[in-house]
């Protein structure tokens, strides 16, 4: 159980600092550490290597399977492999008439036109709703909540007509564009939220010294809304990353395919399907995306003790 | 400011899209017979739905056709099947259809009949069907239109694992005429055999081609050619009773397994993964079988009968088709290159027994003799079921399109015990009945 | 509707301010149609139009493939009869009702427990986050029948414990359960914003107690639990929102069939069988402005109801 040992509690990686050592809350616990204290600690990493266990069997049992060969899969529940298979991440890699890098290029691309374009767009509109008052501000609210009551599949039919007659089908355009245009209300509202926490005292001043809108958005609410923004960056990450749906739709051409369509296009119903080279590449997809979480949460978690907002 | 919307502007984005809905769904107008085709260069879309090899396969078909049509660019498309249907929906819906299409039965209707498919009679001068037999090319027609060229067809058939008989020390039935009777007989050894590891059949009743083969034993019929529902629902009932039977002797396994099964892909089937020894498949899916349990030896054999069953029950479902869209701007060449998928014998070598035994009987000979074991097999099998064959089925009508989905429901109903297989028979019936009537 | 209780709190602050403030602001209409600029180009050019579109729809008869063709209150008299509506309603109700707050609750728990005190923690925190990742994948499908199907993990340990039901995947009185398992262990997102509001709680306060001796305890329910609030009341409209819509995931373990016997079949499941499988796009149109009134109506519940629990800084 080679991928479970790495949870292991007790000693932290030393390559792993906590991403706020300055901001370690409570000195006087720690350095007066007692026994009762050092018990306390292990028993709270064993309860968590043990969460994380359970939690984690699932993918580890995916891990597994991509090393296994493919008539095992369907049969074996356990996280021990008998007969190592190696081929699926090369099979994997070139069995879909282009090599897989193709298609995270692709998704990268997607990921970040939209990652950049909710940052911009939502960060504006959250500041408005927020912090500015004006006209019809509760019924703009309104619509932009209930902009996201609706179901992507009566919606699909209606938006494919519009991007068909401007030619943006079987373009990026469709995936990323909308971003730019806060279409993706779910994170003014998480930004409105957060930008509701930050004392209203801290603007209040520079308003007093003479600053614009313009001036406060930029020069105070950004810096205080890190958090809010790595969380809205994360999160559009995964979930572009993981969409499926829309980009099968309004992406035809298989070289221009992400990566969800591509690992997609591994199974038929009908037909034998390579699962274990689409488990394979769901690892290798999985990759970029626990890396930017595992260093986006620096940004996460930078509250505003660390960002100088006192 | 403002944040209010000027009304006006408001009223024309709504009536922009609903404009845009209504034309964009207008279907092709009077079609014009036999056009000329482009001097210049031309772009084709040719859309179907598979996975690895059926992709790596098509593509080179794709490449001979752009070598021997250089003005022909074909654009290839492909997706898994339920991603195919909701992309086909979409950008058929908006007008965007892709020229050449990969069908199955169970939709051509309702695509066809709502006038989304390029009738082929006005492209004959490109498309030749002659050499296909009239019994399958009539699967294609829909009223008296040919909308669909089959790619191949078989009969459904019943696969054995004859590893699994032999490693419980099963005698192997005869299924050269064997009879329910003896069917249930060799299910329930296996069963015993094994001491309930291996059943010795694997959970069905919930699929629409083993429903229409046993109504065909009954004398009985799912459709008629005007595409009315014309199942007897005591058939139905029997066919359900005949799925409980085998649970309640042990041939089968728990109904709870059976509601886990509903509907798996090919590879976690049980006739795959080894906990049933035998199965009904699809004929033209039995290399795809063995291809997924290349350790375990498979047979494939007719149904069962009895002394009722009538004669030529079983028929040919083809496997898939390729059809045109009725909206594309280049009708002539997309019937150049359904020709060419249809007709031309490097294709069908290439293309393999992967949509199942070419329906195109030059093709199948040009296949043969790059067959391997489980594709002579297969073969040999659908060959063979000739002499079983009676009239075609007529196909799935406009407005049953989801007819798989409701018969599962229905099924898992009367497995988790909430009905009984008659009321769930006639409820079943009503609601595909009320469905085909409103499509109308 | 839904901003009715954000509209009384406005104007409730408003209202405070203005009297109490030292001068009167002035509306910033200007700069606030610049900062909404893009929101409401989106909205114009991208929004409205489908969201018009499948209103109309709504009222119509529709195959996908020809012109829809109007038919008045004709969808909604069918809702009204409509058997598979009513279960799917059930379903996702018992759905939204079990499985957010329990989600929330998961995920508040561990996002308390992983913000400090602990080492490693970024590693934790980042293992934790894996499984919301993996909530669509198609191995989903194949990895909670090996748990919860008749010879799963879950169904085999459960027999030692003189449990000889059939599995719970294959149960339709308890098929619904292993999706509400499934959407709690996907507690990732929530985690992570209750994490983020964590981090921007003021430090002071803790001290402050800490130096008067409260307890932890004491701590998380008199100063994190009031402070987080908005973060809460954030995760609770959107899980809400986001469960009423649920679907990859009852599509996925369920082969896309919500069984067995309609046990799974989740509103968002039974519109897109009825607009994509069944061609009745219009019935589905209508459908979907029935889901929007309902998440409409429980989210301006919620709106309503957080001014009596939400508290903001501002």
């Amino acid at each position: 159980m080679t991928d479970a040992s790495r949870t292991t509690p007790r000693p932290a990686p030393p390559s792993l600092p906590d991403p706020a050592p300055a901001s370690d809350p409570d000195p006087v616990r720690r350095s007066g550490r007692s026994a009762r204290g050092r018990v306390s600690s292990v028993l709270k990493h064993t309860g968590l290597v043990v969460v994380c266990f359970l939690m984690l069997y699932p993918l580890l049992w995916m891990v597994a399977s991509s090393f296994r060969p493919n008539d095992d899969i369907f049969t074996d529940f356990g996280l021990f492999v008998d007969t190592f298979d190696f081929d699926h991440y090369p099979t994997g890699w070139d069995a879909l008439g282009h090599p897989f890098d193709t298609y995270l290029v692709n998704s990268l691309l997607v990921v970040l036109g939209s990652v950049i374009g909710n940052l911009v767009s939502c960060s504006m509109a959250a500041y408005a709703f927020a912090r500015m008052r004006f006209r019809a501000k509760p019924v703009a609210f309104t619509v932009m909540l209930i902009t996201i009551m609706l179901p992507i599949h009566v919606l699909i039919i209606p938006q494919y007509v519009v991007y068909a007659q401007i030619g943006w089908i079987n373009t990026y355009l469709p995936l990323i564009v909308p971003k730019f245009l806060a279409t993706d209300a779910f994170f003014i509202f998480l930004m409105v939220q957060f930008i509701r926490g930050i004392p209203r005292e801290l603007d209040e001043a520079a308003r007093i010294d003479g600053a614009g809108h313009g001036r406060i958005f930029a020069q105070i609410m950004l810096p205080l809304m890190v958090p809010a923004l790595a969380t809205t960056a994360v999160f559009t990450f995964l979930w572009t990353w993981n969409d499926f749906f829309t980009q099968l739709i309004f992406v035809t051409d298989p070289a221009k395919y992400t990566v969800p369509v591509a690992l997609r296009s591994f199974i038929d119903a009908q037909m034998t399907s390579d699962f274990g080279a689409m488990f394979a590449m769901s690892v290798v997809s999985l990759v970029p995306v626990f890396l930017v979480f595992l260093f986006g949460q620096r940004f996460l978690l930078r509250g505003i003790a660390t960002t100088g907002g006192k | 400011m403002t944040l209010r919307v000027p009304r006006a502007a408001r009223a024309a984005t709504a009536a922009l899209a609903a404009g845009l809905l209504v034309s964009a769904c207008g279907v092709g107008a009077e079609p014009v017979r036999n056009p000329k085709l482009s001097d210049g260069k031309v772009t084709l879309t040719m859309n179907w739905w598979g996975a690895g090899e059926r992709n790596e396969r098509t593509l080179k078909a794709v490449e001979l056709f752009e070598k021997e049509h250089p003005n022909i660019d074909v654009k290839p498309v492909y997706a898994d099947w339920n991603g195919y249907w909701d992309r086909l929906a979409t950008s058929t819906a908006s007008g965007d259809m892709p020229d050449v299409n990969q069908f199955d039965e169970v939709y051509l209707a309702s695509y066809a009949d709502r006038g989304a498919l390029l009738d082929l009679s006005t492209v004959t001068r490109y498309l030749d069907t002659s050499e296909l037999d009239a019994k399958i090319l009539d699967s294609g027609r829909v009223g008296d239109t040919l909308y669909a060229v089959p790619v191949g067809a078989a009969p459904n058939a019943i696969l054995l694992n004859t590893s699994l008989f032999e490693k419980y020390g099963v005698e192997v039935p005869d299924t050269s005429d064997w009879t329910w009777e003896e069917f249930d007989a060799a299910a329930q050894r296996m069963s015993k055999a094994s001491k309930g590891e291996v059943r010795g059949v694997a959970p069905w009743g919930g699929d629409a081609f083993t429903l229409n083969v046993w109504a065909r034993q009954h004398g009985d019929e799912l459709f008629d050619r005007d595409g009315e529902l014309t199942l007897d629902p005591a058939t139905l009932a029997s066919y359900w009773q005949r799925t409980m039977d085998q649970v309640r002797s042990g041939a089968a396994a728990p109904p709870e397994h059976h509601l886990e099964m509903q509907g798996v892909p090919l590879d976690q089937m049980d006739v795959t993964t080894g906990k049933a020894a035998m199965g009904f498949i699809p004929g033209g899916q039995f290399t795809a079988f063995q291809q997924a349990s290349p350790d375990d030896e498979y047979a494939v054999a007719n149904w069962p009968t009895d002394s009722r069953t009538k004669k030529g029950f079983q028929y040919l479902k083809p496997t898939m088709y390729w059809s045109g869209a009725s909206t594309s701007a280049h009708p002539a060449e997309a019937a150049v290159l359904i020709d060419f998928l249809t007709n031309d014998t490097r294709v069908a070598k290439i293309l393999g027994l992967d949509r199942g035994e070419p329906a195109n009987p030059a093709g199948r000979e040009a296949v043969r003799p790059t067959l391997d074991e489980s594709g002579k097999k297969a073969l040999a099998f659908t060959e063979a079921a000739a002499r079983y064959l009676g009239r075609p089925a007529p196909i799935t009508p406009n407005g049953a399109s989801d007819l798989q989905t409701v018969e599962v429901r229905y099924y898992q109903q009367l497995l988790s015990g909430e009905t009984s297989p008659k009321k769930a028979a006639e409820d079943f019936l009503a609601e595909v009945g009320d469905a085909i009537n409103a499509a109308g | 509707m839904s901003a009715l209780g954000e509209f009384r709190t406005l104007r409730r602050t408003r209202v405070r301010r203005g009297s109490g403030a030292k001068r009167e602001e002035t509306p910033d209409n200007k700069a606030a149609a610049l900062f909404l600029a893009p929101w409401l180009v989106g909205l114009v050019a991208i929004t409205v139009g489908p969201m018009a579109a499948s209103l109309y729809l709504a009222f119509t008869d529709y195959n996908l493939l020809q012109d829809p063709q109007f038919t008045g209150l004709d969808n909604i008299q069918r809702m009204l009869s409509d058997d598979r509506l009513a279960q799917s309603l059930q379903v996702t109700f018992v759905y939204v009702v079990v499985s957010v707050p329990l989600q929330l609750a998961v995920a508040l728990g561990l996002a308390v427990l992983l913000d400090r005190g602990v080492r490693g923690l970024p590693l934790y925190r980042s293992i934790l986050y894996l499984p919301s990742l993996l909530g669509t994948s198609v191995a989903i499908a194949i990895l909670w029948r090996m748990i919860f199907g008749n010879e799963g993990l879950v169904t085999r340990f459960l027999a030692h414990f003189g449990y000889d039901g059939p599995g719970w995947v294959s149960d339709p009185d308890t098929a619904l359960s292993t999706l509400i398992i499934l959407h709690v262990w996907t507690f990732g997102a929530p985690m992570v914003i209750f994490l983020a509001g964590l981090r921007q709680l003021p430090r002071e306060l803790y001290e402050a107690a800490s130096t008067e001796g409260a307890s932890r305890t004491r701590q998380f329910f008199s100063i994190t639990l009031p402070l987080l609030t908005p973060i809460i009341f954030f995760n609770l409209v959107l899980g809400i929102i986001g469960s009423f819509q649920s679907f990859t995931q009852a599509f996925i373990v369920s082969n896309g069939i919500g069984g067995p016997s309609d046990s799974t079949l989740f509103f968002s499941l039974y519109l897109y069988q009825e607009g994509f499988t069944s061609f009745r796009m219009g019935y589905a149109s209508a459908l979907a402005w029935l889901l929007l009134i309902i998440i409409g109506a429980f989210t301006a519940l919620n709106f309503w109801a957080s001014k009596y629990w939400v508290f903001y800084n501002d």
